[in-house]
């Protein structure tokens, strides 16, 4: 069965994440996005995981649904054309801080469960190092090999996954906080990880460069805060649709089950380029090596961006493919696209009611954005942003990087070019 | 023999030391377990084969490090007996339990068995235990000695004393004397009178006595310790040289200039070339000293989330708060707590509870799997013989710094020791804070910063205060936006 996937999300019972951010509303935006499997996210945080257990039955295997009673005021909001299947994956993300060799590392890690007896046992463990309870996403003293030890104790079907590996101070592999191998980083335990995701500011063929990660498929999640956020990254698998069959598609290496991943534009992920959000300097790596990697603003070592970093360790050059290499397809989230035809901005009601509007009549957003025709779009919703997601489709978009935490912006069409498509159009 | 390159002079000096008892002056950073452990590892080879070293610790733990040190020195653990006091004297009570007066199945009491008295009385009877030699007991003495007695119980002071009185026979210190012909005693300014006189039955006939300690950090004298015991080493052991180790390998310059001062000046000589730096901070109340606290931790350690993101030095188990009371300790917890930084609760070494001889013996202690790193807090007492890269002293003020509140009134000379104890713990970052309004024992007291702070000279402390931080839902906002 082909399914969407996205593997990497937060509750509400993370710092920073919208108030809304429960398992009614996840399984609303997954369906508006049309994912078919989403991360629960936050599985140790206690009372996450009470929530869990009362609203979750298993459904397929490893896989859970959010119970009838629970997911009937939902079904009544979502319009016929989003109406899907939604089922939930157990995940959290631990956030390692620790020191190795007298650097200072911090290292973000994904882990899934095949089963709320496995979560537990996690968080059972977890919750007796530190605490648990003050964040879904909780900070650890622990060293990301011990956390995969543990995870790998704890049941043989849990997966380990390092995320977005190259943000510069919170991954594996990242300029600030990581280390430069994954062996570096989880020793001889690395053979037991499978897979790595590419976070926002790296797409897969720069991570392609690295014959270190030749052995791990690359996927790729949303890391949302907010349920809206859902699917700006996903992956697609054609493979058993239950978490076994997720688990066949990363750990076995002759699978062929995860098809292809959904992607940012790297350069709109905000660790892109180098720079310093505050001094407003933002860098090319080249031009950072310029300027000898200081910053002209303050005088400080500017922030390593993905780009750099990713140069940096490379050992391929551009071009070359990894030997678990899947295809890709670059996307923009469908508010930015109708921001961008209507020139205003994303959090704009206008753009909030088209988007709704759009996707009752046309159906969820990733058959918008990858498969429905034009025709149909520019029918629906207009000349603009058909053309628009035309574009996008072929990779034509501009977009001035990201860079110090900042995200990148997207740019589609030049100023006067949006009146001009529809005089154009109108002329037929 | 030549000096090792790990040694400098006067540790040498305390190493190859013969032919009288010695006492060592060993202040913070001086390498005093180094020291001792090199002198220890270096008299192993002229034991006799019927011969072991005596070397007693404060705590287990400090025990336990020292094996794991004189392990990496090749000592074999056969050849030596560490321990504390009680540890040791525990074993003589059960290896010649025939000549004590104790019944057969005694058994070390915990303070859960002991029921019918109030603390305060048990506290009382505790301090007359270890820090008077002959005892007139009262009636509340004698009903719970009695008490002890019907349930085949000894206290942890009574181990001791029990011990004391087996030495008393010479058919058992003679045969121990010619055991033991090497002793040592970590932390001697910490020791009591009974420990004191217990030494002083070991350490004759030809057996020496190696002592070290540093009288500036006796800080146990509510337990009955007497720093005036380690000032009088030479008159209680004859004959005894004096050495004194004074080259701090802990704390950058300036923070040892800064400590120093507290003490009037110690000549301690520093041998780090790191920066230090002491800030003062003066908050509005405890609540906002704490905030100020967790707010500089997050920094040091380069942020905990995508916003605040640096460059950092530090980790979380590089840094260390530090209180005068437990009472403090709450407001400085739930600060880390709001913004997710882990951290671990330090207790005293412990004297209790003691549940069986094990753990008098320290055999029971809990083993760790994971090395797992967080910020620690502890009272200043607890803190003794650690040291941390940042130190925050929390609750620098007129009544807690020195102790003089609510009827609890610390010995002057007493809390100004362990001022300098908690100062010395820091190797590069001394944050000292005070608060003007503090919450404590339910009462809103109006604070006062210590006086020990304007003993620091002004060029040496840089005063830090807060710019207003912005609402928490202002920073969630944006915070949201990056995501």
């Amino acid at each position: 069965m082909r399914f969407i996937a996205d593997l990497h999300v937060h509750s509400k019972f993370s710092r920073a994440t919208a108030k809304n951010l429960d398992l009614e509303n996840l399984y609303l935006w997954a369906q508006y996005k049309g994912i078919h499997v989403v991360g629960t996210g936050d599985f140790v945080h206690p009372k996450w995981f009470k929530e869990l257990e009362e609203k979750l039955e298993p459904a397929e295997k490893g896989l859970f649904k959010l119970k009838e009673e629970f997911a009937k005021p939902i079904d009544a909001q979502v319009s016929k054309s989003c109406k899907g299947q939604v089922r939930f994956l157990l995940t959290v993300e631990i956030s390692n801080i620790y020191k190795r060799h007298d650097k200072v590392r911090k290292v973000h890690n994904l882990i899934y469960a095949p089963s709320l007896n496995a979560a537990q046992k996690i968080q059972t463990r977890l919750g007796a190092i530190g605490n648990i309870s003050s964040d879904g996403r909780p900070i650890l003293g622990l060293d990301s090999y011990d956390l995969l030890k543990i995870t790998l104790d704890a049941d043989a079907k849990n997966l380990f996954v390092p995320a977005h590996i190259w943000t510069p101070w919170f991954s594996a592999l990242g300029s600030m906080g990581g280390f430069d191998s994954m062996e570096d980083a989880f020793g001889d335990l690395t053979p037991h990880i499978f897979a790595v995701e590419t976070g926002l500011s790296s797409d897969p063929p720069m991570n392609w460069r690295l014959k270190q990660l030749d052995d791990f498929i690359l996927i790729s999640n949303s890391d949302a805060h907010s349920p809206a956020k859902l699917g700006r990254e996903a992956n697609i698998f054609d493979t058993e649709f239950s978490y076994d069959g997720i688990y066949k598609a990363l750990s076995d290496k002759n699978d062929k089950g995860l098809v292809s991943t959904l992607e940012f534009f790297p350069e709109e992920g905000k660790y892109h380029y180098d720079g310093h959000r505050s001094c407003e300097v933002r860098w090319h790596p080249q031009e950072t090596i310029k300027n000898k990697g200081i910053c002209s603003g303050c005088g400080k070592p500017v922030t390593v961006g993905v780009m750099a970093r990713v140069e940096a360790l490379a050992d391929r050059a551009e071009g070359s493919k990894s030997k678990r290499w899947r295809p890709y397809q670059n996307i923009v989230p469908l508010p930015e696209m109708i921001a961008e035809a209507k020139d205003m901005g994303t959090a704009s009601k206008a753009v909030q009611e088209a988007y709704m509007n759009i996707l009752s009549k046309l159906g969820n957003e990733f058959y918008i954005l990858l498969d429905c025709p034009v025709a149909d779009i520019k029918e629906a919703a207009g000349d603009v942003l058909a053309e628009g997601i035309n574009r996008m489709r072929q990779g034509k978009v501009e977009i001035a990087a990201g860079y110090d935490g900042e995200f990148g912006t997207i740019k589609i069409f030049e100023s006067g070019e949006r009146e001009h498509i529809e005089q154009q159009l109108s002329l037929f | 023999m030549q000096r090792p390159h790990d040694l400098n002079e006067s540790q040498w000096q305390a190493v190859c030391h013969e032919g009288s008892h010695l006492l060592i002056t060993a202040g913070p950073g001086t390498g005093k377990t180094h020291t001792l452990t090199h002198r220890i590892a270096s008299l192993i080879p002229s034991l006799k084969s019927n011969e072991k070293i005596l070397a007693i610790t404060f705590t287990n733990k400090a025990a336990r490090q020292m094996q794991d040190r004189l392990a990496a020195l090749g000592v074999d653990p056969s050849q030596l007996f560490i321990g504390t006091f009680h540890a040791f004297c525990l074993k003589l009570l059960r290896d010649y339990f025939e000549h004590t007066a104790l019944p057969k199945d005694f058994k070390v009491a915990s303070p859960e068995d002991i029921t019918g008295f109030d603390k305060g009385t048990l506290e009382r009877i505790s301090r007359i235990k270890s820090s008077q030699l002959v005892i007139s007991p009262d009636d509340e003495y004698r009903t719970y000695q009695r008490y002890l007695r019907q349930n085949s119980w000894i206290d942890f002071d009574d181990i001791l004393r029990e011990a004391l009185l087996l030495m008393e026979d010479d058919n058992i210190a003679g045969p121990l004397r010619g055991q033991y012909r090497t002793i040592f005693v970590d932390e001697y300014q910490d020791i009591n009178i009974v420990q004191n006189v217990f030494l002083k039955i070991m350490a004759c006939d030809g057996v020496l006595l190696t002592a070290i300690g540093d009288a500036n950090q006796s800080i146990y004298g509510f337990r009955g310790s007497r720093v005036e015991l380690f000032r009088r080493f030479q008159e209680d052991f004859l004959p005894a040289r004096v050495l004194t180790l004074q080259e701090n390998y802990r704390s950058a310059p300036s923070l040892l200039a800064a400590s120093g001062q507290i003490m009037g000046c110690l000549d301690l000589l520093a041998r780090m070339d790191s920066a230090g730096k002491l800030v003062i901070h003066a908050a509005g109340t405890d609540r906002l000293e704490a905030e100020y606290v967790a707010h500089q931790i997050e920094k040091l350690i380069g942020g905990l989330d995508m916003m605040n993101s640096r460059r950092a030095k530090y980790s979380l188990g590089d840094i260390a708060i530090l209180y005068r009371l437990n009472a403090q300790r709450h407001v400085l917890s739930q600060a880390l707590e709001y913004l997710g930084i882990p951290y671990q609760i330090s207790q005293k070494p412990q004297r209790k509870p003691v549940y069986s001889d094990e753990d008098v013996l320290g055999q029971n202690e809990e083993k760790i799997e994971y090395n797992v790193e967080k910020v620690s807090l502890m009272s200043v007492h607890a803190a003794k013989g650690l040291e941390f890269p940042v130190v925050f002293m929390a609750g620098c003020e007129d009544n807690l710094f020195p102790l003089d509140l609510i009827g609890m009134k610390g010995d002057p000379q007493e809390e100004r020791r362990l001022f300098y104890v908690g100062m010395t713990r820091a190797k590069e970052h001394l944050y000292l804070t005070h608060a003007r309004r503090r919450q404590l024992f339910g009462q809103m007291l109006m604070q006062n910063p210590s006086e020990y702070l304007s003993d620091i000279a002004e060029e040496l402390k840089a005063y830090e205060s807060v710019r207003r931080h912005s609402s928490k839902k202002d920073q969630d906002a944006a915070q949201m936006k990056l995501f």
